[in-house]
């Protein structure tokens, strides 16, 4: 039962991540962009493929990793998310960036291939540690550094001001002489990073494999809801929830229930607490 | 002048028709080729379009058959159903095919098996499932490769009469392909007197499969078999089998010895102790291979740059519906389907370098059993394998 | 007066051309293609009406679909129904199976929204898994044809066509008269309409299951043509292709995503190498046509056919006079 608990935690914290990722670009742009969860996958290709197919090493491949979820992420405000803010249409940033993910996770699946490739060893370990390895801390471990980091950076620091006034109101931002755009651009580019770096670290968990992003996308966005938007405390404990829940349900009901089993419990946190578990209540649409 | 002219042009135009039709012989033979280059289950197909090729390049060097060129149609399904039925349409009725080849996943040809008979084009199966056959409803349909339950069946022989355990842990995975061979798996080790101690269905993508692995243990199996074509669920299983320190045969479906699946073994001794059901042409004995498998080899290998990455038979089986189309055609002098049907009703014994193929009115699986060997994972050597202890 | 019977001859000239496209279609295999079209335009011309009127997205329609099409199977095959009758309970099917995911979803925000359908064509794929007994599991179930004359390929297409035009003749009459501006109402700003009477969960909900039950129906005959299914058939993509269709070819029109539906489906078969691009050139055209032509690609081709015909272009823009501003400004400072 403590490996189930274990590598639910280990899942969860992968959903978890995906949600902060979610939490940072919506904070800017109020946009929730479905190539979230690709900004992982390309990490763990990518990764995968410095380390592994090319032989750099491991902190080089590390760097790379972030860079290419840091230029998704990037080529998402850009491509997908800019030309269309402007316009007044409230969904189409959701077809820009399904049709972003959905030719980034095709080009992978074209190059990298199809089948789920290996992801190297990150440290010296011995396999047979059990519960101890490296492929359940690791992202357990990276994605309370990122909450933590996210929080100080929010509170600590200048950008992370600008990020929340932005956040706030962006109108009323902008009036005060802060470049919104350039807040959202960068946000973008740290939600990339923060992917890629997550993709990375959980790369020995979940391979390096092309169709990771949409599930990922799924699952970091019921975390997201169950959590509740925009709230990082949230993220943890939805993603955390979620993990649990599948690994427990697959447990006793084996993995065929899996997918009805996550959105139910979405929709059962829907119906009763709709703005999620920590999230802020909408005020109103208008 | 012009208007002198028009008529001789026509009637020389008419001249080469009529020229075309005596030289009837001459028309090339058509091949439909139903593959699944691309998408998620492309490695077979890939592997089985190198025989295919090989097959029709050397007969059209040699001339083609009996003086006939062929002409090789192939057709890109990216392994959807759906796909798959309009292009077995579109070679059917567009292109006009004498025989189809494929498509290679049974979920295809669950489709296109039907349409192919309803059409009535001979059609050369190369899906596994038991449900494709059916010598009534699809008359023109004859398999190459072997059926699930031989896969199974050989699998479960090694694991019950040669490795003398009772004790069995059956893992399929969530697909179509999983669920339904995992079902078949239980039914014949029940036949056989054996109820698995654990049986489970794992999502390909699940990420960690340690908890599945305890509870077999903990049920008390003394061997696992994992029947599923997902590569990165059954490397997830050798895994952690090898982590857990568990000293647990893994007997199963081939998928298990394909080449990709050691990249992803935390080690490579994590590979042994595991078999799955091969073929007699694609295993070593002593060293060495069948005189008819290892010419393909030579063959091709200097093609593909000198090494085989990739589980040879696929090849053979693939350059074997070629030569099994070539048979027809130099046997009756055309792919007539009523003629086709009679020719492969009446083979014993068709030498092909996959198996010897044997078809019959009340069976069109060609495939025989004693060609079904049982093979260790972790002897891959250019595609094939050495035979499991006995 | 002229343009309107000038609509009304092309328009009987479509109709006489798709009446009769068994006798001019090159081969049985366009045939094919042609009936596959009408059966995935059946469900398009429902989900139009949910996505390109009332502006919800829904990427997981190929789930209502699979309830259609194992329904079809389940009823006319395994049970041996009257497949006629089959076919009416497959979009009463539809519509239930609408009608518990609208219920719940429809009241969240676009996302949202769009996630809950995506996480419903997965659970039905899961479900269809997950009960063998009914569904074949894995293996699949055998789909029955229609009795004489419509199991010709001919007689089929024209039981598709007819159903087809009918699902046609329900959108079009929704989507002109009053309920239809409602539900751009809808699509355009949720509150603007709200404020206006508009009764929105209802009104969304109600097209909705109407979008459920045409996707009952054509998942029925989609899997009666495809003659067997397995969950392999309904994979994402599918999803991703009918909701390509409708934004494609223009949202808050009929014959946009008709057009649409035709192109995408027949674009990759007649160019190989884009059947091979696979989602990717679904991606692609997505993408540009919400940067570059948001209205779709019918409404690109209105444009044109205007500009071509010559009728003045009405501009909307307001341009500032800068000559005259210049020149107002000048007399100011002279003033002063």
């Amino acid at each position: 039962m403590l490996a189930v608990i274990v590598s639910g935690l280990a899942i969860g914290a992968v959903y978890a991540a995906a949600a902060l990722a979610y939490n940072v670009m919506f904070s800017t742009s109020k946009v929730l962009s479905v190539t979230t969860g690709h900004l992982f996958m390309l990490g763990s290709v990518f990764g995968a493929w410095f380390i592994g197919t090319l032989g750099w090493p491991i902190p080089l491949g590390l760097l790379g990793a972030i860079a290419v979820g840091a230029a998704f992420g990037w080529l998402t405000e850009i491509v997908a998310v800019r030309r269309v803010l402007a316009r007044s249409d409230e969904h189409l940033w959701l077809l820009s960036t399904l049709a972003l993910a959905t030719m980034g996770q095709q080009a992978v699946g074209l190059w990298w291939g199809t089948e789920p490739r290996p992801f190297p060893r990150l440290i010296e370990q011995d396999f047979a540690s059990g519960l101890a390895d490296q492929k359940y801390w690791l992202p357990i471990g990276l994605v309370l550094v990122l909450a933590l980091g996210l929080e100080l950076f929010y509170r600590g620091t200048l950008w992370g001001k600008l990020f929340q006034a932005t956040s706030e109101d962006a109108f009323a931002a902008r009036a005060r002489g802060i470049a919104t755009d350039r807040v959202r651009s960068f946000s973008y580019l740290l939600a990339g990073a923060l992917g890629g770096l997550a993709g990375f670290a959980a790369g020995q968990l979940t391979f390096a494999f092309f169709a990771l992003g949409l599930q990922l996308t799924l699952f970091g966005f019921i975390a997201l809801a169950v959590g509740g938007l925009g709230s990082n405390l949230g993220a943890l404990v939805g993603g955390t929830a979620l993990g649990l829940l599948s690994s427990v349900a697959s447990y006793f009901f084996g993995g065929e229930f899996q997918h009805t089993i996550a959105v139910g419990l979405l929709m059962v946190v829907l119906l009763v607490k709709p703005e999620g578990l920590f999230g802020a209540k909408r005020v109103r649409p208008v | 002048m012009t208007s002198l002219s028009l008529p001789r042009a026509v009637s020389a135009a008419l001249f080469s028709v009529l020229l075309g039709g005596t030289s009837f012989a001459q028309e090339p033979i058509k091949i439909g080729w139903l593959s699944s280059l691309t998408g998620p289950l492309s490695s077979a197909a890939i592997a089985e379009n190198q025989g295919v090729q090989f097959a029709v390049d050397e007969i059209n060097k040699a001339g083609g058959i009996n003086g006939r060129k062929i002409e090789l149609l192939t057709r890109d399904t990216a392994g959807e159903p759906t796909k798959a039925v309009n292009l077995a349409q579109q070679l059917v009725f567009s292109d006009k095919v004498h025989v189809v080849i494929g498509p290679v996943n049974s979920g295809e040809s669950l489709a296109t098996v039907p349409i192919l008979a309803k059409a009535g084009i001979p059609n050369i199966v190369i899906g596994a499932l038991e449900g494709l056959i059916d010598e009534k409803k699809f008359p023109y349909a004859f398999r190459a490769i072997n059926t699930n339950t031989q896969w199974i069946a050989g699998a479960n022989n090694y694991a019950l009469d040669v490795l003398k355990k009772k004790k069995v842990a059956v893992i399929g995975d969530t697909s179509g392909y999983g669920t339904a061979s995992a079902k078949t798996a239980t039914e014949l080790l029940e036949k056989a007197g054996i109820k698995p101690v654990y049986s489970v269905l794992i999502d390909p993508n699940k990420t960690d499969v340690s908890d599945e692995m305890n509870k077999a243990k903990t049920a008390g199996a003394d061997v696992v078999m994992p029947w599923t074509a997902a590569t990165g669920l059954m490397a997830r299983i050798l895994n952690t089998r090898g982590n857990m320190g568990w000293d647990v045969p893994v007997v199963g479906h081939p998928a298990v010895m394909a080449l990709p699946i050691k990249a992803l073994l935390n080690k490579p001794e994590y590979w042994e102790n595991t078999f799955a059901a091969g073929y007699q042409s694609t295993t070593y004995v002593d060293g060495k291979l069948p005189e008819r498998t290892q010419k393909l080899v030579d063959a091709l290998k200097p093609a593909l740059g000198g090494k085989i990455d990739f589980t040879f038979w696929w090849v053979a089986l693939g350059y074997d519906c070629v030569k099994i189309i070539e048979h027809v055609v130099k046997t009756t002098g055309g792919l007539e389907p009523a003629k086709f049907k009679a020719t492969l009703e009446a083979t014993k014994d068709f030498p092909g370098i996959y198996a010897s193929y044997t078809w019959t009115p009340q069976d069109h699986n060609g495939f025989p059993d004693r060609n079904i060997v049982v093979n260790s994972a972790n002897s891959f050597k250019d595609g094939s394998y050495d035979k499991a202890p006995h | 007066m002229s343009t309107n019977a000038r609509n009304l001859a092309l328009a009987a000239a479509g109709a006489l051309a798709l009446l009769t496209l068994p006798y001019w279609a090159k081969d049985l295999y366009w045939l094919h293609l042609a009936t596959l079209i009408g059966a995935y335009w059946i469900l398009i011309a429902g989900l139009n009406l949910v996505t390109g009127y009332a502006g919800q997205l829904s990427i997981g329609h190929v789930g209502l679909l699979a309830v259609g099409a194992y329904g079809f199977a389940i009823l006319a095959g395994t049970h041996g129904l009257d497949p006629f009758l089959s076919l009416l309970l497959c979009g009463a099917l539809g519509g239930i199976a609408g009608l518990l995911l609208g219920l719940p979803s429809l009241r969240l925000p676009g996302f949202y929204f769009a996630m809950a359908t995506m996480a419903f064509a997965l659970i039905v794929t899961e479900l269809s898994l997950a009960l063998g007994g009914l569904t074949g599991g894995g293996t699949g179930l055998s789909v029955p044809g229609f009795p004489s004359p419509m199991n010709s390929p001919w007689g089929y297409y024209w039981l598709v066509l007819a159903v087809a035009a009918g699902v046609t003749w329900l959108t079009w009459n929704v989507a002109r008269f009053m309920w239809g501006r409602a539900l751009i109402a809808i699509r355009d700003s949720e509150v603007a309409a709200a404020s206006a009477g508009i009764g929105l969960f209802r009104l969304k909900l109600t097209v909705f299951v109407f979008s459920g039950i045409t996707a009952g129906i054509g998942g029925g005959l989609f899997a009666s043509l495809q003659s067997y299914i397995t969950p392999d058939t309904f994979v994402f993509e599918i999803g991703l292709f009918f909701f390509v269709c409708i934004i494609i070819g223009g949202r808050g029109t009929i014959l946009g995503p008709f057009i649409g539906t035709v192109i995408l489906t027949a674009l990759p078969e007649i160019v190989a190498p884009l059947a091979k691009l696979g989602a990717f050139f679904y991606g692609l055209m997505l993408l540009i046509v919400v940067l570059l032509i948001p209205e779709g690609v019918g409404r690109l081709v209105e444009v044109l056919i205007r500009r071509f015909r010559g009728e003045p272009h009405r501009s909307h823009e307001v341009k500032p006079d800068l000559p005259r501003l210049a020149s107002v400004l000048a007399r100011k400072e002279d003033a002063a």
